[in-house]
């Protein structure tokens, strides 16, 4: 009998039963799972009207490219958005849960939503899984109080800064940045500069690739600019096409649909008394 | 009436067949402020009298008509407090499908979840049933819907409907005025005249509220001065 779950902070976390079976079995020679990491050059700077976050689109299993051309900056709010570094299920599942977290809120107050309130339920949600929940955002947008940038670790610590990077190309970027970035950039002059910064992380990474996403929020707007850039296209397809040696049989294909329409049933929604 | 000695207990049926409480939940929804909502061809309008307790209440800080998801709108008749609380909860059912689903939640999905949980309140030890009745209004892929939802926990879809003080007179108003090719903009007037019939005192902006859902599929709770120009239109 389900009573009223009121809106109580979740006894969530990290539980700690099933640590010493973990390490049993890896002692036995059990394999982990390998997961879908994000590699990633993820950057966000300050500019005079708002914010500018920017993220290459790579996604990375070990050596192998997964997803030449994925998503990494999530979106929050209509005026808050962010970047995720690590495991891309990770990054993914927390901003979607904040994401909704932050809807809800704003119907409960009225209001836009605030970065710093992003910030909270990202850093307590990402502390109390204890790092294991491996994401490093960067996140930033424009609010009542003013243009906002921040980076959180996967253990729940946080930073304010005017210029970030994350990720395994996080140096590269940050090199850009420390010798370019100054106070008061224009909106073209910072899209630029992100540009470079993720461009940097790209070609001298390896765990970085593929093309630029730029996203420009400023007060009331936002600009979402996926495959800002496309260094990296495919120079060289085969015009001869390929085709099957001799030898292969092609066998005929045939596709029949399993079924034609999907039937509505009429008048399943009143209520009957 | 027989029905005296099991009145108390919500759990316990009379033996007429009814559950006492419920009916007395919905005496205090029909002793609650008039609220009424009609379905147009292009859209769906929810209105009701906003009558404060005093002149000295602010009344911008007082708002009955709340949205649920971007394109659902709710009033209700009854108790305020209680209302709130379904406010709240059928909220996070709506961001909880999306989450699940990544579709907007259907008008009769959220209806229906609301519906449920004010029926566990008539079936559950130690608690007591809403004493409101809410008007749902939404727009979705079906068109524009209208459902009233009472503390029984039991649904209807309705093409205009009213509850609270007047209903009676609403209703009978109602059925004479209503055609099935309305448009919006004339619900809203019929809405107003509706209000105006059984309104003690003069009817103005700051004291009734109007919400509306058109085919652009946000709802909005309209300003008291754009309410002010509807009534003079009406006038």
């Amino acid at each position: 009998m389900s009573r009223f779950e009121e809106s109580a902070p979740a006894r969530g976390g990290f539980s700690y039963d099933l640590c010493k079976r973990n390490e049993m079995l890896m002692q036995k020679g059990l394999k982990p799972s390998s997961y879908l990491k994000t590699g990633t050059t993820i950057v966000g700077l300050v500019f005079q009207d708002g914010v500018i976050l920017g993220a290459d689109t790579r996604a990375t299993e070990g050596p192998i490219v997964a997803d030449k051309n994925c998503e990494k900056i999530h979106y929050m709010a209509p005026n808050i958005y962010c970047c995720g570094a690590g495991t891309a299920a990770d990054t993914e599942a927390v901003t979607d849960m904040v994401s909704s977290q932050l809807k809800l809120h704003r119907f409960h107050t009225g209001r836009e939503s605030r970065v710093v309130t992003a910030l909270t339920l990202l850093k307590s949600h990402l502390f109390s899984y204890q790092g294991h929940v491996s994401a490093a955002l960067v996140l930033g947008g424009v609010d009542v109080t003013g243009p906002h940038l921040h980076t959180i670790y996967p253990h729940g610590s946080t930073d304010t800064l005017p210029f970030a990077t994350m990720g395994s190309g996080s140096l590269a970027a940050m090199a850009i940045f420390e010798s370019k970035y100054r106070e008061g950039l224009t909106r073209d002059e910072g899209v630029k500069l992100v540009a470079e910064a993720i461009c940097s992380g790209i070609f001298n990474d390896l765990g970085s690739g593929s093309n630029v996403d730029v996203c420009v929020i400023t007060k009331g707007k936002r600009e979402y600019l996926r495959n800002y850039m496309l260094p990296n296209p495919r120079t060289y397809v085969s015009e001869k096409g390929y085709s099957f040696s001799k030898k292969t049989e092609v066998l005929l294909t045939k596709i029949t649909p399993l079924r034609e329409l999907v039937e509505v049933i009429e008048g399943g929604d009143a209520m009957e008394e | 009436m027989g029905d005296s000695q099991y009145s108390f207990s919500l759990t316990t049926f009379s033996p007429s067949g009814k559950l006492v409480q419920i009916e007395h939940a919905l005496t205090a929804v029909g002793s609650g402020q008039t609220s009424l909502g009609i379905k147009a061809v292009n859209g769906v309008v929810i209105a009701t009298e906003k009558k404060l307790p005093s002149i000295l209440v602010d009344e911008t800080s007082v708002q009955k008509i709340q949205s649920l998801t971007p394109n659902i709108g709710v009033v209700y008749s009854g108790m305020g407090p209680d209302s709130r609380v379904l406010v709240r909860k059928s909220r996070k059912q709506a961001e909880q499908y999306y989450r699940l689903y990544k579709e907007p939640i259907p008008v009769t999905q959220l209806v229906r979840e609301t519906a449920t949980v004010m029926q566990e309140f008539t079936q559950s030890g130690g608690v007591r049933p809403f004493g409101v009745s809410l008007l749902v209004a939404g727009y979705d892929d079906k068109g524009p819907q209208l459902y009233q939802v009472d503390p029984s926990g039991s649904y209807f879809s309705w093409k205009a409907s009213a509850m609270g003080k007047n209903v009676s007179n609403a209703k009978a108003f109602l059925e004479k005025r209503y055609t099935e090719d309305m448009e919006l903009d004339d619900a809203v007037h019929t809405a107003i005249l509706t209000l105006k019939e059984g309104f003690e005192g003069q009817i103005s902006g700051k004291n009734i509220e109007i919400g509306v859902i058109d085919s652009k599929r946000i709802f909005k709770v309209l300003s008291p001065s754009e309410v002010e120009d509807y009534l003079q239109e009406v006038e």
